[in-house]
């Protein structure tokens, strides 16, 4: 069984057409990668994963998403059991202004956890994951606004994580950040896909060969072509990704 | 405008082409050699060897160049890595052209030999084979390559028949021995030329068709004589 399954799905702003039948599968403990121009649909494709789009007024969404079998779209749904087992993380690292320790228990509290042991525990645990504990451990109470940009994506990382979903969403997640802060960043996302689902955008075509399986290339709200990581860079079955990918785009 | 790529790219193809023009001249000058009596003098292919060795150099430091600046992708990818074992090829190919003119100066009644086994009829093959070489990494057409794996097959069979035939002349009249150990060595050289012009349509194929087709035996398979 796929992990997330989506079939022909369109997706409306208003009269806007941003989606065009697309119907896209990935497996459990894989990383896949959206590429493609700008205004091609990457985003609100992923949004779309944790019905992050319900929350824009006047959008309209057919087809459906499956995630572990279980369509998400369906009325009975529990968004926020979806966005718990959905994490996402964004382009600009968004810290909540408080300190280090409270933007990784955030999450935890919001979600009913009280026991002060247990949040103690999953915030250390998804700090170590994030490769972050030891440039942090000595100042827990600090700002998490004294933290540099890369060890703030970081950190948002290990919020989303705190909640233990089982899919990370990322977008562009190292857009904003310097190159060793990049790789620690796709080294990370290495070490995550043995327990999570991810599923990345990145307009850094050589980020989308080094970190991931699959890559999905997207142009004008279609997918043009879904295939195997290595394939799509060194044997694109559609002219269009060859082009795009070879950077001879229009 | 053109992409900065494109022009690197296009720079490669031109001294691939002139590197490729170069080795084929050498071989015609071998076989020239080779053939004919009075032993022409070897300025020139030394001047040309020179030039082949520079452009190798040229054609390996455009493509470190264009792997670290421009991150190749795809069809791109394949010609830079087809464009740098294609090079190797040719040089090679050079190399043995010197080697035949050397030896073709030291086989004694060379030309009674010659006719003896056929030897002229093997070197205008290898001498067309580079021609066609060249003609598939310009022109890309499949069918060129096909000809040259069967080409190469024919050069083969007829090395081993002629080789055969001197080592049986060797046994027979030792007088012959020297000049049939000279005459069998440029032989395997000019056999080798055909097989590294098989490996450059390898690569054309590779570039083409994103397969590669190494170590297969294409000449009993698609491209049957
Ligand atoms: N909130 C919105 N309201 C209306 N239209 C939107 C909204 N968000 C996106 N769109 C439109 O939908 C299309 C796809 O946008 P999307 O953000 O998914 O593209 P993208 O592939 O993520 O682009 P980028 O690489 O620039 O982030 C665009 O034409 C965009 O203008
Ligand atoms: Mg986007």
């Amino acid at each position: 069984m796929q992990k997330i399954e989506s079939k022909g799905i369109n997706f409306y702003y208003g009269e806007t057409q941003a989606l065009h039948n697309v119907s896209l599968s990935m497996k459990e403990n894989s990383v896949t990668a959206l590429i493609g121009p700008s205004g091609c649909g990457k985003s609100t494709y992923l949004r779309l994963l944790n019905r992050m789009n319900d929350l824009i007024d006047n959008t309209k969404m057919t087809g459906s998403i499956l995630i572990d079998g279980q369509d998400i779209y369906e009325k009975n749904t529990n968004v926020d059991d979806l966005r718990k087992n959905v994490g996402m993380v964004f382009q600009k690292p968004n810290p909540f202004p408080k300190s280090i320790f409270e933007n990784v228990a955030y999450g935890l509290k919001v979600n009913g956890i009280t026991d002060k042991k247990t949040i103690e525990e999953r915030v250390i645990t998804s700090i170590e994951q994030v490769a972050l504990w030891g440039e942090v451990k000595d100042k827990l109470k600090k700002s998490a606004f004294e933290l540099s940009g890369g060890q703030q994506q970081r950190l948002c990382i290990a919020r989303a994580l705190a909640i233990q979903p089982s899919i990370l969403l990322m977008d562009e997640p190292t857009s904003a950040l310097d190159p060793i802060s990049t790789s620690k960043i796709e080294e990370l996302i290495y070490e995550l896909k043995k327990q999570y689902t991810i599923v990345i955008v990145t307009h850094n075509m050589q980020q989308a060969g080094r970190v991931s399986d699959t890559t999905a290339f997207f142009y004008m709200g279609e997918l043009i072509e879904y295939d195997k990581t290595k394939t799509i860079f060194t044997k694109p079955s559609q002219k269009q990704t060859e082009d795009y990918i070879t950077g001879r785009f229009g | 405008m053109a992409l900065h790529i494109e022009t690197e790219l296009g720079k490669l193809k031109n001294i691939i082409i002139k590197i490729g023009d170069l080795a084929e001249n050498q071989v015609a000058e071998a076989v020239k050699v080779l053939l004919s009596e009075p032993v022409t003098e070897g300025k020139e292919v030394k001047k040309t060897e020179n030039k082949i060795d520079k452009l190798d150099v040229k054609i390996d430091e455009i493509c470190q160049s264009i792997f670290a600046l421009h991150q190749p992708v795809a069809s791109d990818l394949r010609f830079i890595m087809s464009a740098m074992q294609i090079s190797n090829e040719i040089e090679r190919i050079g190399d043995l052209a010197i080697s035949i003119i050397k030896k073709s100066k030291n086989i004694k009644d060379k030309h009674d030999l010659i006719v003896k086994f056929s030897i002229a009829d093997i070197a205008k093959q290898v001498e067309s084979i580079t021609i066609k070489t060249n003609e598939c990494f310009l022109t890309r057409n499949e069918s060129t390559i096909g000809e040259i794996f069967i080409l190469n097959n024919r050069i083969k069979n007829e090395c081993d028949e002629a080789i055969h035939n001197i080592i049986n002349e060797m046994k027979s009249n030792s007088k012959t021995v020297v000049s049939g150990t000279n005459l069998v060595i440029v032989l395997k050289h000019l056999e080798r030329i055909s097989e590294h012009c098989t490996n450059i349509a390898e690569y054309v194929y590779f570039m083409i068709n994103a397969k590669i087709i190494k170590h297969e035996k294409f000449g009993s398979t698609k491209f049957e004589d």
